[in-house]
């Protein structure tokens, strides 16, 4: 068969990293190929050099046969290779139809005004070839990401592409979106486009692709069918190594409740009801989890719960004491730790050094400021004993946080937060972003804080994690809880249906805190 | 989730409904105590607000202000915060006084403001797209370079910060409509009013309806879109500012040649236009035509305030009725409070890896 | 469409844009409430660039300034007439000589140092710290407010207000005091009503912009504009001199105005001055970098989102640092009435607008503010030479002023020239740039 693609001997240096090392990739005319490996593996950044982004240090780049130096984005766009980004360029305010043909508008009136009749009719035309349910007068900013996707995937089409690179699509889609998805990835193979999508999926891979590459480190560890390959095998292909993620978890007896929330309501920045009516509560010694796909309420849920997002109706107790309105500063007084969601933007200041980052969230603590006067002498200490003990590399306090990798960065924000000698622990996407290693001695450490006794609340999106880690599991749905299940019993299927809000038979489920028990 | 458009701008819309709400209450309450009494002081004030001549110098006031607020427009859709216009209307009220002295022409002087204030936002691009300086630092710098910079020109040539006085452009006087009662104004206005007028008609046609103008929106919004659309983005944000300079300086010429000379005393005589020029804009929520209402409620107030002045219906000293156009811009941005400007404005951009 | 999702977005490299991605997202609230917020942090990390870098950039700004500016003076001698032309040129005279110009501006304003029998307490070097002293009160007011994160363009309106205010403190409390008591309380009462009355003006905008969201460069600007002629008001309708054509108070009496010590009299700068503006750059920095509200306030000016994380209340932030920032404007006006004028009177020269470029010139860092606003206390004091010494228009330093903002502000000029000037090395230009192109 044809071609499509074939990148050759691909190496990109960066200052002090090798992102990609000789790397080989053929694609065939008319298949699904997927690009498999752990995050940090190198996926996006050989596809940005096959998209243009990025100029390959050494080797070629071959496009239907023909070899090729794309300087841009756009020299690529011109030879038919098209890239649909995590985060899509689309302009919001703008409507499908604008976006689709933004830059290559149908023109009247001596080219100066756009003939929006025509691009209407063009848009609403490649919409049918391709079988896309789409409005063209529809907002950006007022469709769902399915949509949205779809756009991006229509504006390359209309632009001629028949390589479509794909990173992570379905990182913000329902199971059903996948499904969807699949489905007009088929179609379009069907009418001979050729497909890479990007994943760190493993059963994504499987069922979507016709070939899988696996790239570890940079490296390409092997292309494989997706038809004669394991689970299993393609896991150890990934990591190295076989996985094991099962945490050893003794039982504990969970004691007093320690958070209780109440029929929360919280709205997000558009003003519409993120969080929908739930009540939780967390005890000593628990663990809770949740579980779901990104985007469903988990983000304003943990924010109201930390003091950074104001609730419109419901309460939130800590230890019997109303906090509903309370400040973030009154609640890390009250013995809140919090590992947040994004690390860069809330969970360290990137110019601070370590010093300065130990000290976030207890400048006002007696310990290290008497009287509003910082004693940065016990501050550094501070410091340097998280970074001995969470490992944190460089070993060196006053190495600036942007100066980190992504994993130590984490470790450090870890170590600050599970250092509080909290009453309550609440922990969003712990270890994304940090090694294996690294991961394994963040999760001993939040088992360790349970058995400890303290209360612990958990949002992943990495179902392994909170199955693994979780005494009860709760799947949060459009803001609402669907259920809330023993983690031990639960299997992923039945979880995938409750994270697409459905109830599927016979699920463990655990109704009231007092009923749980492993 | 369809809904959020809709409550967004609904939020967005509340403090102007509100600010316009009590503008027309306002009116309505002097119309009312006009009608009913016309020698109370709240009706000598409804007779000074609808005379014709109130409206005139509304329409007056507002030329060098919408021109602004237009130029302010497409540099911050491109992506570009443009704080200097205040400098730009500075640079161009002088220079066309003084092209119009050395050429004899009203409108060659008209063409040397324009000149000099686009060079000037040329320079601001090319600090801003090409060095990726900070914008909000460069706009401070281009009002203060101008600030200084024209007063010292004028001085070069005028041993002052007054420069000789050239003379105002004749008004375009319709008869017969001219006489309509308060809307005559429009009838019998400088060149300047109409041109103002014209200008926010097709700066709303370029902005909604050519494909520059959706680039332009683009570029602001969301760049990379744009720039993997094969546009290239700098280009947009080059001619958007530059498209200011050319707005400000129209601005700029027709303030100075309202009345015939440049005042380069303290803050000059555009004496804030430039900045109410940003609240103007934001207030109409970059809407060419919402810029041109917001800025007749400032240069209103302002009008009212100098017949207030030699009208004597309330005895307030000039300096406290002269805060009022200030106040009332403070007023307007503590109630509208946030706005939403194009997702990247302020932030640079640099395509691929070169 | 709500933050970055890192879990996905980790595949890249650890290029150096990551990091600002992540901080730019606009996954939450305050990151996304207030206008021109990225621009903002940019600014503020000008602060946080090396010492040697900033001094150089700084220096560089200087040269290149003091280049257009000669380039300009040329321009306007060759377009001006004048009857004695200053410099002759090919066979074209020119009215300036910029040369000239400089030597006065710069050598002028230090009483000509390699003139022989020069003594640092000569008047003119006396006028020069007198308008430094003044420049480092509105340079720490800018630069307070900066590294919070605020745009404080109207440290002027601040300083106006301060001044009235602590002249009117002055007068009212002479009225009251004598003697000895005057001599001590005089003083103290004209700077606490100077920081009061600035630090209230420096308040109004701060509680717009902390529960109003209004943005702070423009009301601060407005405020400037108000306060110019609500004092104006005041002082011609209620506190008028009467025995003065000007607009202006009465003169203070002699216990309310700053002693002169070692300086001549008439050069109207007290040393005491001085040393005061020292120990409250001392004080601010103290405050920035050794106390718990410091720390509040840098990680807010920062990176906002992670102040509020760690539980900095960001309105409150807001307010007292802009009270804060007007309160030093006001002393610098308290300073100007009691110390410069020995009243107020309208029309006070815009050394906020010079703090302006003080701060930005000294990357917001309060000792560096010292350096930076004696060499605007050298501009200004030279202007007076070069006005006195030729007929180039004083408003000269007033286009220095926007050129070196305009040159401090690109920092990306100078190390561009930087790379141009090491050369040879094209790796080096393509590394720095391609965290650039992940920038946005």
């Amino acid at each position: 068969m044809e071609q499509a693609v074939h990148l050759d001997g691909i190496t990109k240096r960066f200052p002090g990293v090798v992102a990609n090392d000789d790397v080989d990739l053929a694609v065939e005319k008319g298949t699904v190929h997927a690009l498999l490996g752990e995050n940090g593996a190198g996926k996006t950044t050989l596809m940005n050099v096959l998209y243009g982004l990025y100029r390959p240090t050494e080797g070629r780049v071959v496009v239907h046969g023909e070899e090729r130096h794309f300087d841009s984005p756009r020299d690529a766009i011109d030879e038919g290779v098209g890239m649909i980004h995590q985060h899509f360029m689309l302009v919001d305010p703008m409507t499908v139809a604008e976006n689709i043909t933004l830059g290559n508008e149908p023109r009247k009136w001596l080219g100066l005004t756009v003939d929006r009749t025509t691009a209407r009719q063009q848009v609403v035309e490649l919409a049918e070839r391709y079988g896309f349910d789409i409005d063209p007068d529809a907002r950006i900013e007022d469709v769902g990401v399915g949509v949205q996707q779809r756009v991006e995937i229509l504006k390359a089409l209309y632009r001629g592409a028949d390589v479509l690179i794909l990173d992570e699509p379905t990182a913000v889609l329902t199971p059903q979106e996948v499904e969807d998805l699949f489905r007009v990835l088929e179609e379009l193979t069907e009418q001979g486009k050729t497909i890479i999508f990007i994943t760190h999926k493993l059963g994504e891979a499987m069922t979507a692709a016709d070939e899988i590459t696996v790239l570890r480190e940079g490296k390409n560890v092997g292309t494989v069918p997706a038809d004669d390959i394991t689970r299993e095998e393609l896991a150890e292909m990934m990591v190295g190594r076989e996985v094991l993620l099962d945490v050893d978890r003794s039982p504990t007896e969970p004691g007093r409740t320690v958070l209780d929330v109440e029929d929360l309501v919280v709205e997000d920045d558009r003003g519409v009801r993120a969080v929908d009516g739930l009540s939780l509560d967390v005890r000593q010694g628990e663990v809770l989890g949740i579980a779901g796909v990104d985007g469903n309420g988990q983000s304003e849920l943990i924010e109201a719960i930390t003091g950074l997002r104001t609730p419109d109706e419901g309460r939130i107790e800590v230890d019997d004491v109303d906090r509903t309105t309370d400040s973030r500063r009154s609640r890390i007084e009250a013995g809140m730790a919090y590992v947040p969601e994004d690390r860069q933007e809330r969970g360290l200041v990137m110019e601070y050094d370590l010093v300065e980052n130990g000290l976030l969230g207890s400048q006002h603590a007696e310990e290290y400021a008497s009287n509003g006067r910082i004693d940065w002498e016990r501050t550094r200490g501070h410091a340097e004993e998280i970074i001995e003990e969470y490992d944190v590399r460089p070993p060196d306090a006053d190495a600036e946080a942007e100066s980190l990798s992504g994993g130590n960065q984490q470790k450090f924000v870890v170590g600050r937060e599970f250092a509080r000698d909290p009453r309550l622990v609440v922990a969003s996407h712990p270890t994304r972003g940090v090694d294996v290693g690294s991961m394994e001695f963040i999760h001993d450490r939040l088992n360790g804080l349970r058995e400890d006794g303290r209360a612990v609340l958990l949002v992943s999106s990495n179902l392994d994690e909170v199955q693994s880690l979780s005494d009860r599991l709760a799947v949060i749905y459009e803001g609402e809880f669907v259920d809330i299940v023993d983690p031990d019993a639960v299997t992923e299927e039945q979880l995938g249906l409750l994270m697409a809000g459905q109830e599927p038979d016979e699920v463990p489920s655990i109704a009231a805190a007092g009923e749980v028990g492993p | 989730m369809t809904d959020d458009g809709l409550v967004d701008s609904l939020r967005s819309a509340s403090g102007r409904l509100l600010i316009a709400g009590v503008a027309v209450l306002a009116l309505l309450v002097l119309g009312v105590a006009g009608l009913v009494a016309p020698d109370s002081t709240a009706g000598r004030l409804f007779f000074v607000l609808a005379s014709k001549s109130t409206l005139a110098a509304t329409l007056r006031l507002s030329v060098p202000i919408v021109f602004a607020a237009l130029g302010g427009i497409f540099a911050e859709k491109s992506g570009v915060i443009n704080i200097g216009l205040e400098g730009l209307l500075i640079i161009s009220a002088f220079s066309a006084i003084y092209g119009a002295d050395v050429t004899g022409s009203l409108w060659a002087g008209f063409f040397v403001g324009i000149l000099s204030s686009t060079l000037l936002a040329a320079l601001f691009a090319v600090v801003c797209i090409e060095f990726r300086a900070d914008q909000i630092i460069a706009g401070l710098a281009v009002w203060l370079i101008a600030l200084g910079l024209a007063p010292f020109a004028s001085s070069v040539f005028y041993g002052g910060p007054n420069t000789t006085n050239v003379g105002t452009l004749d008004t375009i006087t319709i008869e017969g409509l001219a006489s309509i009662p308060f809307f005559g104004a429009f009838f019998d206005a400088s060149p300047a009013v109409h041109l103002m007028l014209i200008a926010v008609l097709v700066s709303w046609y370029v902005l909604n309806r050519t494909t520059f103008g959706r680039w332009v929106r683009a570029a602001g919004e969301n760049p990379k879109a744009l720039d993997t659309a094969g546009v290239d983005v700098s280009r947009v944000r080059y001619a958007a500012v530059l498209l200011s300079g050319v707005l400000s300086g129209m601005g700029g010429a027709a303030l100075a040649f309202n009345i015939g000379q440049f005042t380069g005393n303290g803050p000059t005589m555009v004496n804030g236009k430039g900045f109410i020029a940003i609240v103007a804009y934001l207030f109409g929520n970059y809407n060419p035509v919402g810029a041109l209402l917001s800025t007749a409620l400032f240069a209103g107030l302002d009008a009212t305030q100098l017949r207030l002045q030699t009208a004597d219906v309330i005895a307030v000293p000039d300096s406290l009725v002269q805060t009022i156009p200030f106040v009332a811009v403070i007023l307007v941005l503590a109630l509208v409070g946030r706005t939403r400007l194009p997702e990247a404005a302020g932030d640079h951009y640099e395509s691929g890896e070169e | 469409m709500s933050g970055d999702d890192p879990s996905t977005d980790g595949d890249s490299p650890p290029d150096p844009g990551d990091g600002e991605r992540a901080t730019e997202s606009d996954g939450d609230a305050s990151a996304s409430d207030s206008r021109w917020d990225a621009a903002r942090r940019r600014l503020v990390r000008l602060g946080q660039t090396s010492v040697g870098e900033r001094v150089l950039i700084a220096l560089s700004a200087l040269v290149l300034s003091m280049a257009v500016g000669t380039v300009i003076v040329l321009v306007a001698g060759v377009l001006a007439t004048c009857r004695d032309p200053a410099l002759t040129i090919g066979g074209s005279t020119l009215c300036y000589d910029p040369f000239f110009v400089f030597d006065r501006l710069f050598l002028g304003a230090l009483g000509d140092p390699f003139a022989g029998g020069w003594s640092p307490l000569n008047n003119q070097f006396a006028a020069t710290l007198r308008e430094t002293t003044i420049l480092v009160f509105t340079g720490l007011s800018v630069a307070l407010a900066f590294r919070a994160g605020i745009f404080n363009i109207g440290t002027q309106g601040q300083l106006v207000v301060g001044a009235l205010a602590s002249a009117l403190a002055v007068l009212w409390t002479a009225s009251l005091v004598s003697g000895t008591l005057a001599l001590v309380t005089l003083i103290p009462v004209g700077l606490l009503a100077g920081a009061l009355g600035g630090g209230f003006y420096g308040a109004i905008p701060g509680a717009l912009k902390a529960y109003a969201d209004a943005n702070e460069v423009i009301t601060t600007i407005m405020l400037n504009f108000v306060a110019t002629l609500v004092t104006r008001y005041l002082v011609r309708n209620h506190f008028a001199d009467p025995t003065s054509q000007a607009t202006q108070t009465r003169t203070l009496p002699d216990a309310g105005q700053f002693p002169a010590i070692l300086f001549d009299p008439r050069t109207d700068f007290s040393i005491l001055a001085l040393l005061l503006a020292l120990a409250f750059v001392g004080g601010v920095y103290y405050l920035l970098e050794h106390t718990s509200f410091g720390y509040d306030l840098r990680t807010a000016g920062i990176q906002p989102a992670a102040a509020e994380y760690g539980g900095v209340n960001a309105p409150r932030t807001v307010l007292s640092s802009l009270t804060l920032s007007g309160a030093l404007a006001g002393v610098g006006g308290a300073l100007f009435v009691m110390m410069t004028l020995g009243k107020f009177q309208t029309g006070i020269p815009s050394y906020g607008f010079d703090g302006i470029t003080v701060s930005i010139l000294a990357g917001n860092n309060p000792i560096g503010a010292v350096f930076a606003a004696f060499l605007f206390g050298v501009l200004k004091s030279g202007s007076n030479v070069v006005s006195f010494a030729t007929n180039v228009p004083p408003q000269l330093v007033g286009v220095l002023r926007g050129l070196i903002i305009l040159f401090v502000a690109m920092p990306e000029f100078f190390r561009l020239i930087g790379r141009r000037l090491a050369a040879g090395d094209p790796e080096s230009g393509t590394a720095v740039t391609a965290g650039g192109g992940a920038d946005d």
